[in-house]
């Protein structure tokens, strides 16, 4: 059922759906529970009753582990994930464009897992893994490259929004080699004003066989 | 004056741009990334409301919030109307943008609510309130050729129809904006996200009277214009004065709601069309009566558009509405036009019972109207064979046989054109620096079309050397004067004087050698990296560069005739499927044929179609600005309920280059917007054909479909 979780930064991820419904809350207000949400749901509860309720207000010093490094800055509680990294510590590879959680310009990778990093609090992300698109290797064998050469990107601005999403999906699915409707779903969460999409599907399709080769 | 090179290494191959890796690789700075020492972020209060008075603005508590540095008042009270929501009210500087966010809201503005109109439908319903001195709307003149009204009566077949298109937003993704850093009271630079550096600046030496040597606008790349970024805007100048009050630079970009809102949009356009033809299908005449709103600026688009009508008549109504102004929008008004002219002349040959393709060509007006008078029959003949073919027009059924549904198929086309051509004051200079390097510099600015890499391609053709050892070091607005990026000029307008500038360059650099070689100036080439002597391999570039000592070769370059030139177009095909239970449109296929002319880089050649007819399919198929006539606001200032195509609705698109002799001996044209303007007519009149009756309001949603259908089924 992911796989139809349009606009959703998972894309046709493996478990985006319970995801979401975990980070929603609307597993809770839901009347009719698949199965599958009903088990999200259980373990949901188990991880809030396992977590102290913490509340945080004012200025809260914060350290993100950032593209393998520690960073440090003072952020407040609402501030996002997003704007942190851009406004507080400088990584500015993720744009905040619609700042809603309908473009995907924002997207990151934490823990392994692609999300739009305008909807997600900073202060949720400490001990988190977070990848963002400057880490990646723009080698040969790398997204960034792929989309590079086959001009997948104009302005430039969503770019490394798909990029980020495009690796993201090629770490969970090794050694898979996509279709066209594979990376047109896992892109979906994606927009892109310019129009580079078919570059873009291109760079995808090139950098996946690249690397199933490699 | 240098002349474009008979056989090329580079030009029209397809090169990589030069700033794509920093780009796809999160590293390339936008000017919304950009964070000078000290900077604080501004924030622009809004008007929450269409149509007030501004009674009294209270800063104070704002003034009072931990961490404000700066705030502005930009409306005053008791003089500034509010004609639009999202007017600047306010705006604010403080440490953080959580705070600077906080602090205007706490801004106390009193209001005099007045009565609004939102719509075109509001704006001229009789009982109107009349909120604008000049009144909601203004009539123009009739334009008329012949004798309309007698060629309509004696013509064989005439439709009589109304189609409508929406108010669109540029939805540029990176917001409107710049960061402004004060260098002594005197001297300011500014990271704007524009479309013309040269504008921004001059609009900070016209206000703060600065001298003009002391301005630097600096645009290294930026998240897309599309005609709605040329001035450094109110926001941008708040920005500025708040950074001069506050000691420190500010860093000021609109929110999305705000992008919608204040920072431009298309122009709406409804027409009430009879077009009259004869039995063999010759248009006999045309009476149009159109209107649309900018919100108070201009609406009007071409109509006719690439036909011939000799009998004909038109008026255009400007309607003003409480929303925000209309900017440039790729192709200012020919989408428009082209969608009521297509959809009138797919009606018509329906009518007639004629192939739409046939009674196109027989039709085709020989004068460009807006393409320097340049006469397209021959090329659109061409050009629509090319692209019939491959569509597979052959399969192309009249109306109303496509199928039983529930989901039916439908072919349609259209045809665009578009003037361009280059501004002929424009200088590029090029520096070939003893060890070697080379710089091209200009204020001109890429604004993702390739510019920056275009001109390099130009340098290492007539050098010799690999496109990536040339820096193409532009927006930068100190730099010799530059295009804006707009209007399709930038390539035509740019490409001229840097082949000057570079052929200059080189033969000053002949002209040093050749001495010391004992040879003459004729004598020598550049290859592959290598200088030639009657073309034996002599040295390296490097090696030939370090003979200058220690003095660079700096030229400028303008101008030169016959190296661009004006008047561009192409034809677009497109094939859909609609499901007549759900209103729902899919697209198959689209193609789109598309004048080249001298082609410098195929690859963002391309990538220039393509985002052309994605941007004209997001017309055709999503977009549309919704104002909420009870309250006056617009109901999807966002991404979300803004419809735009993501990656699966983004069908085959088939970019056919028409490069021919003839057109590489017209030199460079631009692209950027002739291929947006006839995909959304073509789209449209696929719809038609494929479900058998006129959807006459773009765009082609579920509902307008559906209502459609209920028309013809009676149930309207
Ligand atoms: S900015 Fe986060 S999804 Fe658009
Ligand atoms: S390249 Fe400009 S928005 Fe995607």
């Amino acid at each position: 059922m992911a796989e139809n979780d349009s606009r959703s930064p998972n894309g046709p991820g493996d478990h985006s759906r319970r995801n979401f419904l975990r980070g929603s809350g609307l597993a809770a207000a839901s009347a009719v529970l698949t199965s599958q949400a009903t088990a999200a749901l259980a373990e949901a509860e188990a991880q809030v009753a396992s977590a102290e309720p913490q509340v945080l207000s004012g200025d809260v010093n914060l350290t993100l582990m950032v593209n393998g490094k520690d960073m440090s800055c003072v952020v407040e509680p609402r501030s996002t994930l997003l704007d942190t990294l851009r406004n507080r510590l400088d990584v500015t590879g993720p744009k905040r464009v619609c700042d809603r959680a309908s473009c995907g310009a924002c997207t990151v990778i934490l823990n392994g897992d692609p999300v739009y990093s305008c909807t997600t609090l900073a202060v949720s992300c400490q001990g988190k893994k977070i990848e963002t698109v400057e880490s990646f290797d723009t080698g040969e064998n790398g997204v960034p490259h792929a989309f590079h050469q086959h001009d997948a990107l104009m302005c430039g601005y969503c770019t490394p929004g798909f990029v980020t999403a495009c690796k993201a999906w090629l770490d969970r699915h090794p050694g898979k080699e996509p279709t066209l409707e594979d990376v047109k779903r896992g892109l979906d969460g994606n927009i892109c004003r310019c129009g580079t999409y078919i570059g873009v599907f291109e760079a995808a399709l090139a950098v996946a066989k690249n690397q199933k080769g490699v | 004056m240098a002349a474009w090179p008979e056989s090329t290494r580079l030009i029209g191959s397809s090169i990589p741009r030069l700033d794509g890796l920093a780009k796809a690789s999160g590293r390339a700075k936008y000017p919304s990334d950009i964070r000078p020492e000290g900077m604080l972020f501004g924030v622009i209060l809004s008007s929450p409301y269409a149509s007030a008075k501004v009674k009294s603005i209270d800063l104070e508590p704002a003034r009072k919030m931990p961490g404000v540095k700066a705030v502005l008042a930009m409306a005053q009270p008791g003089e500034t109307t509010i004609y639009y929501q999202g007017q600047e009210i306010a705006a604010v500087a403080a440490e953080t943008e959580e705070k600077a966010r906080d602090a205007a809201r706490a801004i106390k503005v009193e209001y005099e609510i007045l009565p609004h109109v939102v719509t075109e439908r509001q704006s001229s319903a009789p009982d109107a309130p009349k909120v604008f001195n000049n009144g909601n709307y203004r009539a123009g003149r009739a334009q008329t050729a012949g004798k309309p009204d007698e060629a309509m009566q004696k013509a064989d077949v005439v439709i009589e129809a109304t189609y409508e298109l929406p108010v669109i937003t540029h939805v540029c993704l990176e917001p409107h904006g710049l960061t402004a850093e004060w260098k002594g009271s005197d001297s300011i630079t500014a990271y704007a996200s524009t479309q013309s550096v040269m504008t921004v600046a001059n609009d900070m030496v016209q206000t703060f009277g600065v001298p003009a040597s002391n301005v630097t606008v600096l645009t290294e790349v930026m998240g897309g214009g599309f005609g709605s970024k040329f001035n450094a805007d109110a926001w941008g100048i708040a920005a500025a004065r708040l950074a001069k009050d506050a000691g420190r630079p500010v860093r000021m970009f609109l929110d999305r709601a705000q992008e919608h809102m204040i920072a431009g949009n298309r122009p709406s356009a409804k027409a009430h069309v009879k077009l009259g033809a004869t039995a063999d299908g010759k248009l006999a005449a045309m009476i149009a009566e159109t209107s649309g709103t900018g919100g108070r600026s201009p609406s009007n688009f071409p109509l006719p558009y690439v036909y011939h009508v000799a009998n004909r008549s038109r008026t255009h109504t400007e309607i003003s509405v409480n929303c925000g102004g209309a900017r440039a929008m790729r192709a200012p008004g020919h989408p428009q036009g082209c969608a009521v002219m297509e959809a009138a002349m797919d009606d018509l040959a329906d009518k007639l019972g004629m192939n739409p393709l046939e009674f196109r060509l027989k039709n085709l007006a020989e004068t460009d109207p807006v393409g320097g008078g340049i006469n397209r029959t021959e090329l659109y003949h061409e050009q629509i064979e090319r692209g019939a073919k491959l569509i597979g027009w052959e399969r192309w059924k009249p109306r109303g046989q496509n199928g039983d549904g529930p989901i039916v198929r439908g072919l349609g086309m259209a045809l665009h054109q578009w003037g361009g051509g280059g501004a002929q004051d424009k200088q590029v200079a090029c520096i070939i620096n003893p060890d070697g390097s080379v710089e091209l510099r200009s204020a001109t600015q890429d604004i993702g079309t390739g510019a920056r890499t275009i001109l390099a391609v130009i340098a290492a053709e007539v050098l010799g050397l690999e496109v990536g050892q040339i820096k193409s070091n532009i927006g930068n607005s100190t730099f010799p004067p530059g295009q804006s990026s707009g209007g399709s000029t930038t390539t035509p307008s740019m490409a001229p004087p840097c082949l000057n500038a570079v052929t200059q360059a080189r033969d000053e650099l002949f002209q040093k050698l050749a001495p010391g070689l004992n040879c003459a100036v004729d004598d020598l080439t550049l290859s592959g990296g290598k200088l030639l002597v009657k073309g034996e391999e002599k040295m390296t570039w490097e090696q030939a560069c370090r003979k200058l000592g220690v003095m660079p070769i700096n030229t400028i370059g303008r101008f030169g005739p016959g190296l661009s030139s004006i008047g561009v177009g192409g034809c677009q095909f497109a094939e859909v499927t609609v499901d007549i239970e759900t209103g729902v449109v899919r697209l198959k296929k689209i193609v789109a044929v598309q004048d080249t002319g001298l082609i410098l880089d195929m690859l963002t050649w391309k990538s220039q179609i393509y985002g052309g007819v994605i941007g004209g399919l997001n017309y055709g198929m999503f977009e549309e600005r919704i104002m909420d006539e009870g309250t006056g606001v617009m109901l999807n200032p966002d991404m979300e309920m803004y419809k735009l195509a993501g990656a699966t609705d983004i069908p085959e698109i088939i970019v056919d280059a028409y490069d021919t002799p003839e057109m590489r001996k017209r030199g460079v044209i631009g692209v950027g917007e002739p291929p947006t303007i006839s995909t959304a007519a073509a789209i449209g009149n696929a719809v038609a054909n494929a479900i058998g009756v006129r959807v006459p309001k773009w765009p082609m949603s579920p509902m307008n479909v559906l209502n459609a259908l209920a028309a013809k089924e009676g149930k309207a």
